[in-house]
């Protein structure tokens, strides 16, 4: 009788897991229809083809053309990944080729506290560090005037961000290279460079594409810290010197505002599923290689 | 022997790029560090941590952040527990009750890497959505039911991570003496536990540091929100909103709430770091 | 030409390894080093080519002449020693590439061809010398991981004697193959002993009685007795050695 008092709990329990299971995996479906929910009007508005590559952005009038934001966007991811992949493959290959366990005990606890700061302090970081920077000594180079809030300053408070990020899953990757590869390299006269540049990379190149579409993915998202630096002019940047209006920050700014005109809120959740889908979409297929690569080492 | 020194200077010019990388790595992390503390610990006071703002955020000249930090503490506290209490069955599910190449299990591991990758602003516009729904305004509720979204993928990512090491051995003996998974629990529950504590770390980290999605839900005040319907104020929104003021008091309060923000975060790594290399330094 | 060992002593963290050791190692020959597991054998090889180099914690002390030049004293050029000392391991390791490649991998990285058809030529000519270019014919493009695990140890073969070398270590070269593939590695290294200085650590008794000219015994990081392969398996001096090969201990 004991035994199946036992028995019961123990199906209980599973029966209970596997409900907050599955109702936790549904939130990813649950996101998604909301969000499309939410954005019915303005698609039913206007079609998925203005809403995408139209320019015109006038809330008052209902014209929702989510080009400039788009390209903001773009152009911040772009710049970011540009600044934080060459920083990043190098210092992987450096701590998982080179460097001896005194050098990691220095560098893990520097790309710990990158990786834990808030995106916010990284705002703060960008408006008193960067944005000067670029408005007092780089930009005058280049343009007349430059208040600083520019695609670049983005780029590269963004580009801080995901170091951490990409360092981990590069140094991950690599330390997974079966140390022999290495060896049977080294021992035809390979100097560590060449090893590290012919086999390590070879090997590991669907893994290095697949962390940096996670990276990407990351940026897209980013928001408080590229709206702090960002300029939030509408309109689409023609240079890295040019303020911007990335997606993140056009949903941030506006709540306030999106009850007070129709289709306002809607158009701001369509922006939100945008991001919900490009990020779930990059998740996804990184994600999937990078899995496929973990079984293949066991 | 040409060759020889071509390669060598190839391996020197790549070294020395490397050098650079990183010394770019730790350039960042001083400069980022160095401002806030420069910044903050001018204007820190114990008034800063013992006051409410007076007369309202934007321009009271007066008064310090109470509002901020005892709301994020709400919030966080709150949203810990809540995700504790959801994500440790589902961390179980995956490895004991399910086969290790379960399609469940692959499924579930998969949506929780989506939901981890899935920006806050987005959180922040669901959550927004799903209040407005139930007719609900910005308030404490919104805040951590958002937040718990949020830190439900950290919580349940970093667990599994411990528990997936977890040696079958300890299991299957257990499973040999008659007991039945449910039970087996208990071992696994104390095994892990460390695992559990940097899970935890983390997601406060991230939970007391994330303004985008707080920002949709929770709203923010210059009081102490005293019921879950009142809206409450954030810590990193204390930062965002007077940062811009144009009066350099409230401007100062932005600046010591990043310097309060960096220390809790600060501390949570590192004794997070810390946790990890004592626990994998027990296993090996 | 010949590799000399004088009073080796290598150290890993606490551990020592080996002890003391002195050998010479003579060319155009096939030596076998023979022990029972965890003796240093493998650890002596790696020395002698510096890999052991990437080992956690570890301290060189004594000399290593190759040609009369020391290789533990700092200013020997590593890669230049291991292009001349090649080295077959225990696991046959293809690199990821195709097969092509993995022969010519180390002909560019030292920059042996300025011509890309005497590269080709010279990637034939050493495929054919382990026997496997009839039997992979048309599928020089292809990745290596799809040779079965006899073929990849032949490629990694090719692959170290296409950069040239005038030494071969072979770590237990065999061991990871079928009693077929392990028979035609073997008579390859006999093929090859007239052309190369070949050092072979194994821990199969018959093949070293099989293959090997000269023989080095090894026990607990030591050198118990060293010579011809007829003096040291048909009158072995040392007790040791002689317990070891009646199987008294592996």
């Amino acid at each position: 009788m004991r035994n199946k008092t036992r028995i019961v709990k123990d199906k209980l329990a599973q029966g209970i897991m596997l409900t907050i299971t599955v109702l936790a995996i549904l939130l990813v479906a649950v996101i998604a229809v909301g969000l499309y929910l939410k954005s019915k009007p303005v698609l039913e508005e206007s079609s998925l083809w203005t809403l995408l590559f139209s320019s015109e952005w006038r809330p008052m009038k209902g014209a929702f053309g989510f080009l400039p934001f788009i390209m903001g966007t773009v152009w911040v991811t772009l710049l970011s990944i540009l600044i934080a992949l060459p920083i990043s493959l190098l210092t992987a290959i450096y701590l998982t080729e080179y460097a001896q366990p005194m050098v990691r005990k220095f560098v893990f606890p520097a790309l710990d506290i990158l990786a834990a700061l808030p995106s916010v302090i990284y705002g703060v970081w960008g408006v008193l560090v960067i944005v000067p920077f670029i408005s007092r000594h780089l930009a005058p180079h280049f343009v007349d005037f430059s208040t600083g809030y520019t695609v670049l300053a983005a780029g590269i408070v963004l580009g801080v961000m995901v170091i951490p990020l990409l360092v981990s899953l590069f140094i991950e990757i690599f330390s997974a290279v079966p140390t022999d590869l290495r060896e049977a390299s080294l021992a035809l006269g390979a100097t560590r460079w060449q090893t590290a540049k012919k086999v390590v990379l070879r090997k590991t190149v669907s893994g290095i594409i697949a962390s940096t579409v996670l990276a990407v993915s990351r940026a897209l998202g980013e928001t408080i810290a590229v709206l702090m630096v960002c300029g939030c002019v509408i309109g689409i940047p023609k240079g890295v010197l040019d303020a911007c209006y990335p997606i993140p920050a056009l949903i941030a700014n506006n709540y306030g505002e999106m009850l007070s005109m129709p289709f306002y809120e809607s158009a701001l959740m369509f922006a939100a599923l945008i991001l919900f889908v490009i990020v779930l979409l990059f998740n996804l297929f990184s994600r999937i290689i990078l899995y496929r690569l973990e079984k293949s080492e066991m | 022997m040409n060759v020889a020194r071509s390669k060598k200077w190839k391996e020197i010019i790549a070294k020395l790029l490397m050098w650079m990388a990183m010394l770019i790595v730790f350039g960042f992390v001083f400069s980022v560090i160095w401002t806030i503390f420069s910044k903050g610990c001018r204007v820190m006071s114990w008034d800063m941590i013992t006051k409410l703002p007076g007369g309202g955020f934007y321009i009271g000249k007066e008064g310090g952040l109470l509002n901020a930090i005892v709301g994020s503490l709400y919030i966080v506290g709150a949203s810990t527990v809540l995700g504790l209490i959801i994500s440790i069955p589902v961390v179980f599910f995956m490895n004991i009750y399910l086969k290790k190449d379960s399609k469940l299990a692959y499924v579930a591991r998969l949506a929780f890497d989506v939901l981890f990758g899935v920006p806050s602003i987005v959180y922040g516009a669901f959550g927004f959505t799903v209040m407005i729904f139930f007719g609900l305004r910005t308030s404490l509720l919104g805040g951590i039911i958002v937040i718990t979204l949020l830190i439900i993928p950290i919580f349940i990512r970093t667990m599994d991570e411990a528990t997936r090491n977890f040696p079958r051995d300890i299991l299957e003996a257990s499973f040999a003496l008659g007991a039945t998974r449910w039970e087996t629990l208990k071992v696994v529950l104390r095994q892990i536990a460390p695992g559990i504590a940097t899970a935890t770390l983390l997601s406060i980290g991230r939970a007391i540091g994330d303004a985008a999605s707080v920002m949709f839900t929770a709203g923010y005040t210059d009081s102490i929100p005293t019921s879950l319907s009142q809206p409450a104020a954030t810590l990193p929104l204390a930062v965002f909103f007077q940062l811009s003021s144009p009066i350099a008091e409230v401007v100062d309060r932005a600046y010591a709430a990043a310097l309060i923000l960096t220390v809790i975060v600060l501390l949570l790594s590192i004794t997070g770091r810390f946790i990890t290399n004592k626990f994998s330094k027990n296993k090996v | 030409m010949s590799i000399e060992i004088k009073n080796l002593n290598v150290h890993i963290k606490e551990n020592h390894i080996l002890k003391n050791v002195n050998l010479t190692l003579p060319e155009k020959q096939i030596t076998c080093v023979i022990g029972p597991s965890g003796c240093g054998k493998s650890t002596l090889l790696r020395t002698l080519n510096r890999l052991i180099d990437s080992t956690e914690g570890v301290r060189l002390e004594g000399e290593v002449l190759v040609d009369g030049q020391d290789i533990i004293s700092s200013g020997a050029e590593i890669t230049e020693l291991r292009r001349k000392i090649g080295l077959v391991s225990q696991r046959p390791c293809p690199l990821p590439m195709s097969i092509f490649d993995n022969v010519a991998y180390g002909c560019r990285i030292n920059k042996m061809f300025k011509k890309r058809r005497q590269l080709i030529y010279h990637v034939q000519k050493n495929l054919k010398a382990v026997g496997l270019l009839d039997e992979i014919k048309g599928r020089m493009r292809t990745p290596a991981a799809r040779l079965s695990i006899g073929q990849q140890q032949r490629l990694c073969l090719a692959r170290s004697l296409a950069v040239r070398p005038e030494y071969i270590l072979a770590d237990e070269a065999t061991s990871a193959l079928d009693p077929i593939s392990s028979k035609t590695v073997e008579d390859l290294f006999v093929s090859l002993k007239d052309q190369y200085s070949i050092i072979m650590v194994t821990h199969t008794l018959r093949q070293a009685l099989r293959i090997a000219d000269n023989v080095v015994f090894m026990y607990l990081g030591q050198v118990i007795e060293t010579g011809s392969a007829n003096q040291v398996f048909n009158h072995p001096q040392q007790e040791l050695t002689q317990k070891y090969l009646s199987g008294a201990f592996s």
